[in-house]
């Protein structure tokens, strides 16, 4: 067995021959490619707490957080910011206005105007901003100058589609959000054709008006955009017992396959459409399925009630049954196959946020149509998230595998 | 039933996502009722499905697509949608706006979901889905026709 230094090592000498052929990410500052900063952490690792040290204080639960640094492109001022929501299930960084005051971005200019994009949520909810030039970091990767959002409400005139946009953190729950799911920027082709697109606008003054967008000067997959882990993530979280706990630790890994620490050991791949959905088969129902750590539960429809009845008002947006359930859905790749049993577990939800603890691996509710895998399927897992356009040892992306 | 009066009025309905003021439409109307506005669309009707007790026409713009639920009788009982952006719900939803944005104004936001179900005495509006496949539907339960199931309108 190799030991951790001499992994570490080995790592250090392959990033010292790799960064000679590579320069720099993007950012203008030739940076090594795999810095191994202390001896055991490398850099393609990145800190996930969930209601842990990284997220604001009173977060609601199940909610993963991690840290991103921000820098002006000439990486002349930097600024860290927590309570970042990691969030497969959308792409993009984006980040409040307050959360990163003392940088002076530049803007990203759409013909005459500066682009600007409004993006909805399936809640309802809408954040709104300025589309502006970041140098970014994750974990200790090379930072790499792409298109970001900067949140904010009060710039020029909130379009249709964004006119309940949050106006703060402590609306949206979150100082920004980390997309880094299957697809490589935030609308893709249906934005370079169309202006009419609801996304994205040019701002002239305070005026905003639908525009067609390049997919490079769209917001982009942070992930998608690194100098060599740039074929997908790995996420990692350890089980939970099943009464829950107050906090946990996990981490995302950036590539796959590209080091020692992010080579799979023959997980199930399950391809995706170009909207990053696979099929899920619950109670014989075939829907969209979809892996979302952005979700703080279980979403399903078509559970029996007399097994999953819903919570009491004003919580009937949970399940909660009498007995723990043992449940079974089936996930199928997009396309058809491969077909795979999966296993899950949900619990009375009152009960379990009645302790003190936040993380539960067994909160679930109802959805109108589609399941929504949330932060639950995580726990006790490795879930690897293929990006579009590119390829690993487990095929070419996009696609989910566990 | 006339079909392409109600050709003309799911193409109205497009309306949503290209001119958002359009205030006539849709939810428990008939399609007579829109058949004025006709000209302003730069949307494209693609099909129309006879089902049992019901059709169903798809329009769609470059961005979204809207599936419209009308009765055998030519009222529009559901609406349901998938794509970039949530399509304008006040012109989709009509006379019911105002009392869905009452039911909407009185639920507390819940963080963390992705999925939305706001309920009022007779309009139930339900969204779901990620970026880049947001998803929803409107129906009004007294209106869907007997033998529907909810699962068929999305």
């Amino acid at each position: 067995m190799i030991s951790i230094k001499l992994l570490a090592s080995m790592l250090l000498f392959s990033a010292i021959v790799l960064a000679a052929g590579c320069g720099g990410g993007g950012g203008g500052n030739p940076a090594p490619i795999d810095v191994v900063t202390d001896g055991s952490t490398p850099a393609n690792v990145m800190a996930v707490t969930v209601n842990g040290s990284l997220c604001s204080a009173s977060s609601y639960l199940n909610k993963p957080c991690v840290s991103v640094t921000i820098c002006n492109p000439d990486l002349s001022v930097c600024q860290t910011v927590d309570d970042i929501l990691l969030d497969t299930g959308s792409y993009g960084l984006r980040i409040f206005q307050q959360a990163i005051p003392s940088l002076a971005l530049p803007q990203v200019a759409n013909g005459t105007g500066s682009l600007t994009g409004c993006v909805q949520f399936a809640d309802g909810s809408s954040l709104w901003g300025p589309i502006k030039r970041a140098a970014v970091k994750l974990g200790t990767e090379p930072a790499v100058t792409m298109p970001i959002q900067v949140i904010d409400a009060t710039f020029g005139t909130l379009p249709l589609p964004c006119a309940n946009a949050d106006p703060s953190p402590v609306s949206s729950g979150f100082s920004g959000i980390l997309g880094v799911g299957v697809l490589a920027e935030d609308c893709g082709p249906g934005c370079v054709f169309s202006s009419a697109n609801g996304i994205y606008y040019s701002c002239i003054g305070t005026s905003c008006t639908g525009t067609t967008v390049a997919l490079a000067d769209q917001v982009q997959n942070p992930v998608a955009r690194l100098p060599v882990d740039n074929n997908g993530l790995l996420v990692r979280f350890p089980e939970v017992p099943v009464s829950g706990v107050p906090s946990l630790d996990g981490s995302v890994i950036f590539g796959i396959g590209t080091r020692t620490n992010n080579t799979p050991v023959a997980p199930t791949v399950f391809p995706t459409d170009q909207n990053g959905d696979f099929r899920t088969i619950f109670n014989g129902i075939n829907t969209v399925g979809f892996l979302d750590t952005g979700s703080n539960g279980l979403f399903f429809p078509n559970a029996d009630p007399t097994v999953l009845p819903v919570c009491e008002a004003p919580n009937a947006d949970w399940y909660c049954p009498p007995l723990a359930r043992a449940l079974l859905a089936t996930s199928v790749g997009a396309n058809g196959s491969p077909s795979q049993n999966v296993s899950f577990s949900v619990s009375n939800f009152l009960t379990l946020v009645a302790s003190p603890n936040n993380v539960f691996s067994n909160v679930a509710g109802p959805s109108t149509f589609g399941f929504d895998w949330g932060l639950p399927f995580f726990m006790g897992r490795d879930v690897f998230f293929g990006i579009e356009g590119t390829t690993s040892p487990l095929g070419a992306g996009p696609y989910v595998a566990y | 039933m006339n079909l392409r009066r109600v050709t003309i009025y799911l193409s109205l309905g497009l309306v949503t996502l290209v001119a958002p003021r359009w205030s006539e439409a849709t939810l428990g109307e008939p399609a007579e009722s829109i058949a004025r506005d006709g000209e302003a669309l730069s949307a494209v009707a693609r099909s129309s499905t006879s089902r049992t007790g019901y059709t169903i026409a798809e329009i769609s713009s470059a961005t979204t697509c809207i599936r419209e639920y009308v009765t055998t009788s030519g009222t529009v009982f559901a609406v349901a949608w998938n794509g970039l952006a949530h399509p304008d719900l006040s012109v989709l939803l009509g006379s019911y706006n105002q009392e869905y944005r009452d039911a909407l104004g009185r639920q507390p936001r819940r963080l963390g979901r992705r999925q939305t179900q706001v309920k009022s005495d007779r309009v139930v509006v339900e969204t779901w889905g990620h970026m880049r496949n947001l998803q929803g539907r409107a129906y009004l339960p007294e209106l869907v026709p007997e033998g529907v199931s909810l699962y068929d309108i999305h």
